[in-house]
């Protein structure tokens, strides 16, 4: 095919100045859009590359550029010819110039000719691409001749010189020039693009950032410079730096507090001073009366028109009556109330101090042993707060301890109430919709289900949802437990006529109410063993203490048998659990939710038992590790693969046990608290929601799902979505090397979107991040879509290039992403492979009409429903595990505990980004040691929080996080595509290897380390304890 | 409690990032709050309400500073940085390429307080060793790293200006 342009310009400078410019190819070259290289054959011949391709399809094109004719300093021909997409072209184009004024008016005209089946099957698209080109061409030239761009590139000293600062005025500058990228003017385009088809933007003033010339950079510019340092042909595997961190490191990451909407209005809410009262009254007539205040919100005026939130308990958990503010009485300190909503937040504060509320205060009950009497009910309608009760029962237990050589008796240990704080608190955005359905923006990290507790509450059909998601600053879990603010936010601005309301929870709020990890206390441990230190059965009671609303639990109360014989062998296991209601902020899952308390407690008894009957801490694992793999414990859950001995010997090299052990010795003639202590744990992934009828068998859910979209846009770039709700986990990174390696391309040539998005149609029930899976579900997602997708692909591939899907390969040409046949030029690319689909679709066969390029893809685990009666089944896919080992010393004057080394091994089977894995670990091992140490949310017996502040909870800083030694190993789980185990939560292993280590280094004094927090108080506590010799009894039969 | 309109004004002139702004404020408007909402520089975060966690941390006449513990007219006549001021004519300040090349960062929502607390060391004492590195971020926290490879980020930067590079 052929066609042709022409058209005029005008430019400021003299023709002589223009056809100097014109006629010299080294000059000229560098202004054709995406120009990347440029080499001289002779003086009037240019061999240049190009990079070509349509939105992000990328390839590099070679044109041999020849100045055919020339005539000074009217007139210049060049001549263009090249391969283009399994055909080829020529191109001439001419150049007229006239004196204009001072300037010149440039008359052109181009002839472009094209051959080769792909061209004409894309003949319509083509045109306007050339003349998209084209317009490059000529805005160059503009630019380059104007006067800021003469005054930027004065007369060549030489001509390298003049290259680069023409090259840097057009922003056509190669990467490894300028490694970082995005100019802020471009980023705030990007932003502007993140929140396209949202209801407004990130307010980003036009005069505070600084002004930038516009230049052609790509969205992920500062990405593809990392792919290109990294020069990989597999993605998958690769330590590649992530996608995410462009936008983060320059701050423009689109946090929701950032987020602005016109008319925006700002809620604050009165909460609280008591842990259970009876609210009298409520007068907010002085703060509707202060200007700014548009309108409260109490708790009658919300039960009159929402229905409480679904409950998951059985029986008469149900008539529990949660709503967003509390309606009759507070049963927590720090409950919202009242709800006030003004123009700005500084007034809306201001108004919630003019609110005035009465209460009655009434007993509380701030323990699981209070919780027990009754005496302070917090839900008349569940008339107790024993809100759970199951045994779980496997094996014979009295068979094993009527058998057992040893019985280890432990009377109480307790797993403490602490609380991953993540450092972006809770926030959302809610607007009423003028059709009755509410948008958000918010933070929610398991937004899925928020949307199934909040539609019923507030009456509207789950469609009627709009629910969004950015970039969230940490989850761990707790932003889980923010569905009763959005729904607030929503009625708020239901309220306000519809205006947008934003919430952004304080650091204090967050600490009274936004989500504690679970306190349980352990009681009545009673552990069989045979004579060489096999553990044979277990029996104990354990109490979970949930706070005032159980919201996501007593989940909680089946989630933790998900590894119910921990790391070890044993078959007989009986736990009578229960969970109690008390009068302090609502639990929330958090990080490692319900199984590292159960972890901590089997690595309590592993390190007791080895005390008490005088084995080392890792003869006593070694005799009791599982050791073969897929192993089903007694409960029906399948490990499916591990080393747990090879990660100790890992872990012994890594810290360099026998020297420390050596020390240890030293340390100890000297007299001297020196302990070391192993913890091993596991991070059980991909939950079957099955086990939720565990706890209430009239529940609908089972199995797992997880959603990605695949698609080529119209441009043919390909474009991702996905369920998950990243706050750190760079799924936008590992997401693209899976895909790069599906379809054989880069991962910076594939566009991943940010967030959750109801609207993207990319989200099924169980949708979001939680519970170590994202390796697993959402990439078995994603691979699942591409699977698809390059079906579809190469059925239209195949039809256009008249070849055999057998024979065709998935790679980069010339023109970036295509399909080619294998072993020959012969190719089309994705952008043409689109236009058969979007702009180009005449001609084909009928059954290409199932074709759409647009996929969606639901990955379902292969779960089976669990034996509801029996408490058996597979409750989880994967388990990753972890090794710690610490050295610690305790300060026999302060009690101060100092960690002198730490190692932590790995295994989440096939790794997909080493950087990312091991950035996950660090983390887990932070918030391990924070709450090891110092992280504790503590209630006086009034229940009030004494650690209401980051002042007074203190979470782990850097002064006092060790130097960490990490390294791994790969089991790969057989149950998932990659061999990937979902992983991040981390099993809690730092709190399980501290305990072991302060065990060890008290060994001397009699001391039993039965609580999960080690403060200085605590162990000078633990030391002065009168029952400290009487809290474990042995009773031996033998030996 | 007095109605905030009772307190008139004050106008401030400072210097952010290079730009001078003349602003009317309340005067019990805090800097972090001017300079996300007068200013629409949202890179500083604000994740504590008791100095504790340094996510608003910004330069002012080139010290760190907790720009939630400071009112903005105390920072009047003073030269604000902020992290939008780091990068220049579209070439990254080496620790941020340095915290994305050593996965300083997760979530991000710390790393704009951490860069600026950095980026205060490393002026007053280039080639600073992890000791020097760890206390000056000892008023950041980073719930999601561990602190690890924020550490590596930052000391590679000073690593490079010891070797003179
Ligand atoms: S917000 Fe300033 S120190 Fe936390
Ligand atoms: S990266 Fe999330 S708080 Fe530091």
């Amino acid at each position: 095919m052929e066609m042709k342009f022409s058209g005029q310009f005008e430019v400021s400078p003299p023709p002589a100045e223009v056809f100097a410019l014109l006629s010299d190819p080294q000059k000229f070259a560098p202004l054709l859009p995406t120009f990347s290289s440029l080499e001289m054959k002779d003086a009037n011949t240019a061999l240049v590359k190009v990079s070509v391709g349509i939105g992000k399809i990328r390839g590099t094109a070679s044109t041999q550029l020849t100045l055919q004719k020339k005539t000074e300093p009217t007139h210049a021909t060049y001549l263009g010819t090249g391969k283009v997409m399994g055909g080829a072209y020529t191109m001439i184009s001419s150049y007229d110039l006239e004196p204009k004024g001072s300037g010149t008016l440039v008359k052109w005209r181009g002839e472009v000719q094209l051959v080769g089946k792909i061209l004409s099957l894309a003949g319509g698209g083509m045109q306007g691409y050339a003349e998209q080109q084209i317009n490059a061409v000529i805005t160059s030239l503009q630019q380059a001749m104007s006067p800021e761009g003469r005054r930027g590139a004065p007369a060549p000293a030489d001509e390298a010189g003049w290259l680069q600062r023409l090259l840097r005025l057009l922003g056509l500058a190669p990467a490894a020039d300028q490694p970082g990228g995005t100019p802020p003017a471009d980023a705030a385009a990007a932003t502007a693009k993140l929140t396209a088809g949202w209801t407004g933007t990130a307010r980003a003033e036009r005069g505070a950032r600084a002004l930038s010339p516009l230049k052609s950079a790509g969205r992920s510019k500062d990405f593809s410079a990392i792919v290109d340092r990294q020069a990989s042909d597999k993605w998958v595997h690769a330590a590649l730096s992530r996608k995410e961190d462009g936008r983060l490191i320059r701050g423009q990451g689109l946090f929701v507090d950032d987020y602005r909407v016109d008319g925006m209005l700002y809620m604050n809410l009165v909460r609280s001073p008591y842990a259970h009262a009876r609210i009298v009254r409520i007068d907010t007539a002085r703060a509707e009366a202060l200007p700014g205040v548009v309108c409260t919100l109490t708790g009658p005026e919300i039960a009159a028109v929402c229905s409480p939130f679904m409950q998951i308990g059985p029986g008469t958990a149900q008539n529990i009556r949660d709503f967003p503010l509390a309606v009759e009485k507070a049963i927590y300190q720090g409950e919202p109330v009242v709800a006030v909503i003004a123009e700005n937040a500084r007034i809306a504060a201001d108004a919630a101090q003019l609110v005035e509320v009465e209460y009655e205060a009434l007993p509380v009950a701030t323990d699981w042993k209070s919780a027990l009497e009754d005496k302070a009910v917090l839900h008349p309608g569940m008339g107790t707060n024993h809100h759970w009760h199951g045994v779980y029962d496997f094996g014979d237990v009295d068979k094993a301890f009527a058998e057992a050589a040893h019985v280890v008796k432990i009377d109480q240990m307790d797993f403490h109430r602490t609380a991953s704080t993540p450092l972006e608190t809770h926030a959302v955005v809610a607007t009423w919709q003028p059709t009755g359905g509410v948008d958000f923006f918010c933070n929610n990290s398991f937004p899925a289900i928020a949307i199934q507790m909040i539609a019923p509450a507030l009456g509207l059909g789950i469609d009627q949802i709009r629910c969004k998601t950015q970039d969230i600053g940490g989850s761990f879990g707790i932003k889980i437990g923010n569905y009763p603010y959005m729904a607030l936010a929503a009625l708020a601005s239901k309220k306000c006529g519809g205006r947008p309301v934003k919430w952004v929870e304080t650091r204090n709020e967050h600490m009274l109410a936004g989500g504690h990890g679970g306190e349980r206390t352990f009681l009545d441990t009673e552990v069989a063993l045979d004579k060489d230190g096999t553990i044979t059965a277990i029996r104990a009671r354990h109490i979970d203490d949930c706070g005032a609303y159980p919201r996501y639990e007593p989940l909680g109360c089946v989630i933790w048998s998900q590894v119910l014989p921990a790391c070890y062998k044993l078959r007989n296991i009986r736990i009578d659990f229960n969970q109690v209601v008390t009068n302090k902020g609502p639990a929330s899952p958090n990080r490692g939710y319900s199984r590292l308390q159960h972890l901590w407690f089997m690595e309590r008894v592993i390190d007791i038992c080895a005390h008490a009957l005088n084995i080392p801490g890792d003869a006593m694992r070694l005799a009791n590790y599982v050791r073969e793999f897929p192993y089903t414990t007694p409960n029906g859950c399948v490990y499916d693969s591990g080393d747990y001995p090879l990660m100790l010997e890992k872990a012994k090299a890594l810290i360099g046990w026998d020297e420390w052990k050596k020390k240890q010795a030293e340390a100890r003639a000297e007299g001297r608290w020196f302990g070391i202590g192993i913890g091993t744990t596991l991070d059980s992934g991909t939950n079957n929601f099955g086990q939720s009828r565990i706890v209430n068998p009239y529940l609908p859910f089972s199995g797992n799902s997880e959603v990605a979209t695949i698609k080529l846009d119209l441009d043919g770039t390909v474009v991702v979505t996905l369920g998950s709700t990243p706050s750190g986990q760079g799924h936008e990174t590992t997401t693209a090397q899976v895909v790069a390696d599906e379809l054989g391309i880069r991962p910076d040539m594939v566009e991943v979107r940010t967030g959750f998005d109801t609207a993207a149609n990319s989200h099924g029930g169980h949708s979001g991040s939680y519970a170590s899976q994202f390796a697993v579900t959402g990439l078995s997602a994603v691979h699942g879509a591409c699977q698809k997708l390059k079906r579809e692909m190469k059925t239209l591939a195949a039809f256009a290039l008249e070849a055999n899907e057998d024979d065709l390969e998935f790679t980069i040409g010339q023109q970036g992403p295509e399909l080619r046949v294998k072993g020959t030029e012969r190719g089309i690319n994705y952008w043409a492979l689109s236009a058969m689909v979007n702009i180009n679709t005449a001609g084909q066969p009928a059954h290409f009409t199932d074709i759409t390029l647009n996929i969606r893809h639901v990955y379902r685990p292969p779960f089976k429903i669990p034996d509801v009666d029996k408490k058996m089944g597979n409750l989880t896919l994967t388990y990753a595990s972890q090794l710690h080992i610490a050295v610690v010393e305790v300060d026999r004057l302060t009690c101060v505990p100092k960690i002198l080394a730490y190692a932590a091994i790995d295994d989440c089977g096939k790794v997909i980004n080493p950087k990312i894995v091991a950035g996950q670990v660090h983390g887990a091992v932070a918030h391990g040691i924070g709450a090891a140490l110092m992280e504790a949310h503590i209630y006086d017996r009034d229940g009030n929080l004494l650690t209401s502040t980051f002042t007074d909870y203190a979470p782990i800083t850097a002064m006092s996080m060790p130097d960490l030694l990490y390294d791994d190993i790969e089991t790969p789980s057989p149950f998932s595509y990659n061999g990937a185990k979902g992983m991040g939560e981390g099993g809690g292993a730092p709190l399980h290897t501290i305990s072991a280590a302060i065990q060890d280094a008290l060994a001397g004094e009699d001391v039993v380390i039965r609580k999960s927090i080690n403060s200085p108080n605590d162990l000078y506590e633990a030391l002065k304890r009168a029952d400290r010799a009487s809290a474990v009894k042995v009773e031996s039969r033998i030996g | 409690m007095s109605t905030p309109d009772a307190i008139p004004p004050v106008t401030i002139e400072l210097t952010v990032n290079g730009r001078k702004y003349c602003r009317e404020v309340e005067p019990r408007l805090l800097l972090v709050e001017f300079l996300r909402e007068e200013l629409g520089l949202t890179g500083t975060h604000i994740g504590c309400d008791t100095s504790y966690c340094g996510a608003c941390t910004v330069q002012l006449n080139g010290a760190p500073i907790k720009s939630c513990t400071l009112f903005a007219v105390q920072a009047d006549g003073g030269e604000v940085l902020t992290v939008e001021g780091l990068e220049q004519d579209g070439e990254l300040h080496p620790l941020q390429k340095s915290f994305s090349e050593h996965h300083g960062l997760q979530c991000g929502y710390c790393t704009p307080g951490m860069l600026m607390s950095a980026h205060a060391l490393l002026a007053g004492n280039p080639g600073a060793d992890r000791k020097a590195i760890k206390k000056a971020i000892a008023g950041n926290v980073c719930r999601c790293t561990g602190y690890q490879n924020i550490l590596k980020a930052i000391e590679a930067v000073a690593n490079d200006a010891g070797e003179g590079k």
